[in-house]
């Protein structure tokens, strides 16, 4: 691709900013990504599962179309997009400039080990004597003070940690190739020049400056001695005496200076000579010391210098964009009053430890047993809300996530246990409210036999036999207290900003809510008060994955529109083409070359064996030592060498495949012969540690480069295909959600025809007057509109509507009919569907009795027009729930909640003398929206509980309705009778579908969209180039509808900045000779690039759509499925040379 | 409700009543041919024909005990594409299922066929076929069914049924549109027919046959008959058991297989155009051999002899029917069947499926589970 036209930084390398990054890399921009953690993956590279589907699925948030920038297959083994520069423990440590030029400073933490040199074989580790706990496992485990911070990453090579490192030396002698430099950077490396004639003065500031600040001192009691130093070694800063003897320290400082004119100088003086001094400064002193010192004077000042010489080192880079996506942290539960022991009690655990628990790479290796001692686990409680929902805790805000990781959690200890431990959560409201939660939480319950307990539990106390088990007492929905003892207590601890979060906000001028939370503009879910800097993911406040992907999307589109204002400025330049050798018709002809770096184990003797044994296979030609420290150094000699023996097929076998993986671009430029001609193989773990027999030795080295014999000789590059672009878009709906995505893509300068069925643009926003926080949509709605309607790459089809589409990414025609009935047709690169959605119908609770039921929409409108006088209300009651959160209907609609407790709050501001009561069965007030049920308990309105099997009952009267519910803490039935009675009956989607099947989209069983994968590809449709937003996507609020639409648009935008798109180079194609047609390959296909065509009867496949995966090879008896590059010779060959 | 006709006993005897059963069938409007073994000239083995003249119905052989071949793969390229009407085919139980296989995997349609199947007998091996020649084949045709039906094999001495048709535990027809009823009926009185499908009712009707109930001793004939060939198919899967249980006697089984490919040629549902075995998968370097015979000292050829068995296994064994076939093919008398049919049983039973049971079941294999056999993925 190589198309950088800009530059944008995203900060944070959680799942929100590899999503950020990878759509701004994919729209072409160059993205830097700055991760402070030693890997990727942020919160999520400790969790093993994920719900639903209960497995990662991290790897579908990788590029679908043009995928062959991405060459690592898994995003927790790294992320290596050829326009994102990736760099870990790296902090930012300043922000300057303003939107379209920042310029940020960035401060790499030491590793103490070259990455390059390291091959991964742990002596290190196992020489080190420190050990220290492991904060992959949550602290569950250990590590040693030199370690790998990640299992699962690409990255094999060790780091040392800094601060618990004693720097012993032991890993250093070890190293087999020299890899490790423990020489600390930093003040060690600050070189100061103490130059005074009184010892006294030296020895003390040699004390303060060296032994207790941990500069480097070195020091001189003359002028000339000085001199005579730094000629030697140059010095970062000088502290000379203005009084000496023979030469003075003026006359120091303009010789020091022609010798260094770089080198920084503060004078000491006496009282006496302050003028002296003065005088120094105006020759280049930057300061001077009074003497006698005081140390509260000079460290600062030292330290001055020394941050600017930081600083001066420091990487700068300038983007024109910052995207934050610094994530949260869990709560700490030892903050307060810690009733319920964490850190008291061994077995009282958090959710973030208990997932360590349950993972095959953690603590226990996946087995459920206690850490502390060993004991398999039987009895598990969850408690919900620690650190949430909780006014003392400083958190009057719901964490929105922990609900569903309790009952992921508690489902997967059932299943891993066989269903024999008991697993019961205690929660207040489960708020499973995402699209198909509220069905998980059910099977939970009903196929996994997970026990739900409505109730807080305030104390955990140890068993007093000892035996390391743990009570509970808790009052039950009844009132009744009940012990109940536990193996383990599993803490759902709650979100809190990520820490640094102040500094970064300092830095970037943008500002936190009241919990901390970076703020964002009301209907703006990614911008902050500063241009330029936009947030992702939870950032700006708790979020699941699905929802912290789509807000990453729509920071990326904030920050593209950003780029794209500016000009797409800060472009780098495109490295020109080269000459490739055309070698895919010659007879393979190979050329293998072991690099060991700096490793002596491979032998003269050694290589001389492999090199006979391979060279038996009349495919090699030849077999080369290639004494290279670092690829750079071996490129020219492997360039020579593929000149020499005009070999066409290159294996490399080395220690440092990542580093020559890394040169392969280079190598083909300078050799002419492609990257797929070339492999490279890990040697490292083949080489063994230093006393391994020659013949094992041999029988290992001859494992992989055999392998990658074979896989080169076979190799078969397939012509990489194009297929062009429309380069439009057509968003159907006119709602919120369709014209932010239209405006989105508009404002990159791609046309879009926006459909809209009704005559008027607006949606649902035209009923609703203000959101829950108060902000009011009119103005908002009229900026919008005036936006889309003067757009000069906007064009509206009011009162139209689609009748017939057809086609795949890149063209799609689409035919409409407009309002005098006419019919036209629009060709479409892409296509967003965002039909919206419309409040649920019901019949229930005498809705369609009396008009003193109505359901909260139409609450809205009496409100808004005065059908109703308030004022004159003395009951009101409102039942949430009605139809929703029970089959058919069985999921949450996440706005109804929010939706009364606006209505109730409203209506209370109007007739404060009002009773009004809230039938509930989960308040779904996720989110910060918790505090406006806080706020509605405290303005006196009822909320009382009421569960399936006891559903209210209502009587129509004349003059009311009667409403009878169970009250649950007093256990009768209490009636009410009400004025009115409002029902929450939740969102359904208007999705027509046979609109989405016309776009080849399914919808799911609720008619919602139905999106490629529910947590990683949220907005996309299985099918590629077609798109879902708004409430046709999924139940959400006005915000959260804009942030859809604005993922949506990046996602079209990726393709739609391409004339045309290439195919993988690993696609299926199709030996219609051996095919049968008996289409089992198109069930097997996941992307859905298989189909059959009429005439004449043939298989065929999309290639843009196919990604690769080889499913439809698997499925194929006859082997008619052929997957480039991995054909079933080869594949048989590989294994059959793996097994030798 | 079902209907059941009877075909009349005819003085000619029992393959003389389907004939003419078949006679009247063909003379229906909608029926343009009808699939059906005939031999074509004396003294050969009853082939799979398609007659469409009635006149050439009489060297019909609906009740022989030779099975040349599997004529589903057959009756699959009949119904591949619309014939232009419905065709009639007379099959035995193992073709029905395996038809209906191949249906599934897309290779023939139902729409057009009306499937017509008998309590199967059983045959024997092929090579004791010509042993069987007969005066009169019809008249040894009904006598060794008749003899079937009261219990004794009535074989040439040494000779046995072939013993897939001894282990069959499917002998009466499946999902057909009319099963022919053998066991428990009244043959004197005529051959109980019974439809299984609208189609089937409206034909019976349509060929005016008396109707009569199903006789009440059937069950239990049936069950006896059934029992005992499970009873043998049981000993046959313990003895295999034993002779495949470590790779080197798996090896020692197959050490006669040469690589004609015959038993994938023979086999109904091996349905590729081409095997994967000659699609140059297998089109080894010819140094690779050198260096097989390196590794071990020796190399066998030719390769791939048991790893072909067990790909067919892994591709098959889930639509396995149990013909036997296989075993019929082989020219070195390796005992296929016996292996396939005791992979085939583990198989479908871990999928809960029989092979040929029911269209409406899916092929094991064209359905994905994310959460099934962890056990033996390993995942979790």
């Amino acid at each position: 691709m190589n198309r950088k036209i800009g530059s944008a930084m995203v900060v944070g390398g959680g799942v929100s900013g590899i999503r950020a990054a990878l759509d701004l890399a994919q729209f072409g921009y160059g993205v830097t990504l700055v991760e402070r953690g030693a890997h990727l993956g942020g919160m999520l590279s400790h969790l093993d599962y994920q719900f639903p589907t209960d497995h990662c699925g991290m790897c579908r948030m990788l590029p679908t179309v043009e995928r062959d920038v991405h060459v690592e297959q898994c995003l927790r083994r790294g992320l290596d997009h050829e326009n994102i520069e990736v760099l870990l423990s790296t902090e930012v440590m300043a922000v300057s400039g303003e939107a379209g030029a920042f310029e940020v400073m960035l401060k790499e933490e030491n590793r103490y080990i070259d990455p390059v040199r390291c091959m991964g074989c742990g002596l290190c580790a196992d020489a080190c004597p420190i050990t220290v706990p492991n904060d992959f496992n949550a602290g569950l485990s250990t590590r040693k003070a030199v370690y790998r911070p990640s299992p699962q990453t690409a990255d094999h090579s060790y780091r040392i940690d800094g601060a618990a490192c004693s720097r012993c030396g032991e890993c250093v002698t070890v190293c087999p190739v020299g890899a490790i430099n423990l020489k600390s950077p930093g003040r060690r490396e600050f070189n100061v020049l103490v130059v005074d004639d009184e010892q006294v003065v030296r020895d003390s500031l040699k004390e303060w400056l060296q032994e207790e600040e941990g500069y480097s001192v070195t020091v001189a009691a003359s002028g000339p001695e000085a001199l005579s130093l730094l000629a030697e070694t140059p010095a970062h800063l000088m502290l000379a005496d203005v009084k000496m003897p023979g030469m003075d320290g003026v006359e120091l400082l303009a010789k020091a200076r022609e010798l260094d004119p770089e080198l920084t100088v503060i004078m000491m003086t006496a009282y006496a000579t302050v003028e002296t001094a003065v005088d120094a400064m105006k020759k280049g002193a930057i300061d001077y010391l009074l003497k006698p010192f005081e140390t509260d004077k000079l460290i600062p000042m030292v330290a001055g210098v020394y941050d600017a010489f930081e600083q001066a080192r420091a990487r700068r880079i300038t983007v024109g964009a910052l995207v934050l996506c610094g994530g949260t942290v869990c709560y700490d539960p030892t903050q307060g009053k810690n009733t319920l022991g964490y850190g008291v009690y061994e077995n009282v655990v958090t959710g973030l430890e208990f997932e360590r628990i349950l993972s095959g790479g953690g603590p226990t290796g996946g087995r459920l047993v206690r850490t502390s001692d060993g004991k398999p686990v039987s009895r598990v409680a969850w408690i919900q809300c620690v650190g949430s929902r909780d006014l003392q805790a400083g958190a009057d805000y719901c964490s929105s996530i922990c609900c569903m990781h309790a009952v992921k959690e508690a489902r997967l200890a059932r299943e891993k246990s066989a269903g024999k431990l008991d697993a019961v959560i205690f929660y207040m409201d489960m708020r499973g409210f995402g699209k198909s939660f509220h069905r998980y939480r059910d099977e939970a319950e009903t196929l996994h036999g997970v026990r739900f307990e409505r109730g807080r539990i305030h104390t955990v106390v140890p068993a007093t036999d000892g035996s390391g088990d743990l009570i509970t007492r808790y009052a039950d929905e009844t009132g009744t207290v009940r012990d109940e003892r536990w193996d383990m207590v599993v803490l759902s601890v709650g979100q809190r900003p990520a820490p640094g979060i102040e500094t970064l906000a300092d830095m970037t001028g943008i500002s936190r809510n009241a919990w901390g939370f970076a703020e964002t503009e009301a209907f703006r879910p990614a911008e902050t008060t500063s241009e330029g800097v936009l947030v992702g993911g939870a950032f700006s406040g708790p979020r699941d994955i699905r929802d912290s992907v789509i807000q990453a999307s729509a920071a990326a589109l904030a920050a593209s529109r950003v780029l794209h204002g500016a000009g797409g400025s800060l472009a780098s330049t495109t490295d020109a083409e080269f000459e490739e050798r055309d070698v895919s018709r010659e007879p393979p002809c190979i050329l293998t070359a072991l690099c060991a770096g700096g490793s002596e184990r491979l032998t003269a003797e050694l290589l001389a064996d492999v090199a006979t044994a391979l060279l038996s296979d009349p495919a090699v030609r030849r077999v080369e030592r290639l004494d290279a420290t670092h690829p750079g150094e071996g490129v020219e000699v492997l360039a020579r060498l593929l000149k020499e023996t005009r070999a066409n097929r290159l294996l490399i076998a080395t220690v440092m495949p990542r580093a020559w993986k890394g040169e392969l671009e280079n190598l083909a430029r300078r050799s002419g012969l492609g990257t797929d001609f070339i492999t490279v193989m890990d040697l490292g773990p083949s080489l063994g540690p230093e006393n391994t027999p020659a013949d094992a030795a041999l029988g290992a080295l001859l494992h992989v480069t055999r392998t990658g014999v074979v896989a080169l000789r076979r190799i078969a590059p397939g012509p990489v295909s194009e297929g062009p672009v429309a380069q439009t878009a057509l968003v159907v709906g006119g709602g919120i959600a369709g014209m932010s995505a239209a405006l989105g893509i508009a404002d990159h300068g791609f046309h879009v025809d926006l459909v809209e069925q009704t005559d008027a643009l607006g949606g649902n926003l035209q009923w609703i007057e203000k959101d829950l926080e108060g902000n009011a949509l009119g103005p908002m709605l009229a900026d919008v509109l005036s936006k889309v309607e003067t757009h000069p790459h906007i064009e509206v089809h009011a009162g139209a509507r689609v009748v017939d589409a057809f086609g795949q990414v890149g063209k799609f025609v689409t035919t409409l009919k407009g309002p005098e009935e006419n019919l036209f047709t629009r060709q479409h690169g892409v296509t967003i569907l965002a039909t919206g959605g419309t409040e649920a119908v019901t019949e229930s609770y005498g809705y369609n009795e009396s008009d003193l039921v109505m359901t909260q929409k139409e609450l809205a409108t009496v409100l808004d027009n005065g059908g109703i006088d308030p004022a004159g209300l003395r009951q009101v009651v409102m039942i949430q729930c009605v139809g929703s959160r029970q089959p058919p209907r069985n999921y949450c609609s996440r706005v109804c909640c929010a939706t009364s407790l606006k209505h109730a709050l409203a209506l209370k501001e109007i007739q404060p003398e009002m009773d009004i009561t809230i039938l509930y069965r989960d308040m779904m007030s996720y989110g910060f929206s918790e505090t406006w049920f806080t706020r509605a308990r405290k303005a006196g309105i009822r909320f009382i509980h009421y569960d399936l099997e006891n559903l209210p009952r209502v009587e129509v009267l004349a003059d009311g309705v009667d409403v009878t519910v169970r009250e649950p803490i007093i256990g009768r039935d209490l009636q009410i009778k009400a004025d009115r009675l409002i029902l929450a009956t939740g969102v359904v989607p208007t999705l027509p579908p046979v609109l989405a099947e016309a776009y080849g989209v399914d919808t799911d069983q609720d008619g919602f969209f139905q999106e490629a994968d529910p947590k990683w590809r949220p907005v996309d449709a299985l099918k590629e180039g077609v798109f879902g937003c708004g409430l046709a996507l999924s139940p959400g609020n006005i915000t959260e509808s804009i942030a859809s639409g604005d993922a949506a648009a990046q996602r079209a935008l990726r393709l739609l900045v391409r004339e045309s798109l290439h195919t993988g180079s690993v696609v299926s194609t199709v030996r219609s000779s051996f095919c049968t047609l008996c289409e089992r390959c198109i069930d097997a296909c996941p992307y859905g690039a298989r189909s059959l065509s009429e005439d004449p009867a043939e298989l065929v496949v999309n290639p843009l759509m196919c990604q690769g995966c080889g499913a439809c090879v698997v499925a194929c008896p006859s082997g008619a499925s052929v997957l480039s590059g991995f054909s079933k010779a080869q594949m048989l060959e590989t294994i059959d040379s793996a097994c030798w | 409700m079902t209907t059941t006709a009877i075909i009349p006993a005819s003085e000619q005897g029992l393959s003389a009543s389907l004939q003419a059963f078949f006679r009247s069938l063909l003379g229906l409007e909608e029926i343009r041919g009808l699939l059906v073994p005939l031999r074509s000239f004396v003294g050969t083995m009853p082939m799979p024909t398609l007659v469409t003249d009635t006149e050439m119905l009489f060297n019909a052989a609906p009740l022989s005990p030779v099975f040349p071949l599997s004529a589903a793969r057959l009756a699959a390229r009949l119904t591949r594409k619309p014939i232009g009407g419905k065709i009639a085919a007379f099959l035995r139980p193992c073709e029905i299922r395996a038809f209906i296989e191949l249906v599934k995997l897309k290779q023939g349609r139902i729409e057009d066929i009306i499937l017509i199947g008998i309590d199967c007998m059983g045959a024997v091996q092929n090579r004791d076929a010509k042993a069987l020649n007969a005066d009169n084949p019809l008249k040894y045709d009904d006598d060794f069914c008749k003899a079937m039906l009261t219990g004794s094999e009535a074989l040439p001495d040494g000779m046995t049924l072939a013993a897939a048709c001894r282990a069959c535990e499917h002998p009466l027809p499946e999902g057909t549109d009319l099963a022919i009823h053998l066991l428990g009926a009244d043959l004197q009185k005529g051959l109980p027919v019974v439809a299984g499908s609208e189609t089937g009712e409206a034909i019976l009707q349509k060929m005016d046959l008396s109707g009569a109930d199903v006789p009440g001793e059937r069950g239990a004939v049936v069950e006896a008959f059934i029992a005992e060939r499970i009873a043998y198919r049981d000993r046959m899967f313990e003895d295999t058991a034993v002779a495949v249980e470590s790779p080197v006697k798996l090896s020692r089984y197959f050490s006669a297989c040469v690589n004609c490919y015959n038993c994938r040629v023979a086999c109904p549902v091996c349905y590729c155009r081409e095997c994967v075995f000659l699609t140059g998968a297998f089109d080894h370097e010819p140094h690779q051999y050198l260096r097989w015979a390196e590794r071990k000292g020796s190399v066998k050829m030719p390769t791939d002899t048991v790893f072909y068995h067990l790909t067919r296994l892994a591709h098959m064994s889930t639509a396995c029917v149990g013909c036997g076939q296989c075993s019929n093919a082989c020219p070195n008398d390796i005992p296929v069947m016996e292996l396939f049919r005791m992979v085939a049983h583990g198989t479908q039973q871990a999928f809960d499926y029989t092979a040929g049971r029911n269209i409406d079941d899916p092929p094991p294999l064209s359905v994905f589970r994310e959460n099934e056999f962890q056990e033996v993925v390993g995942i979790k």
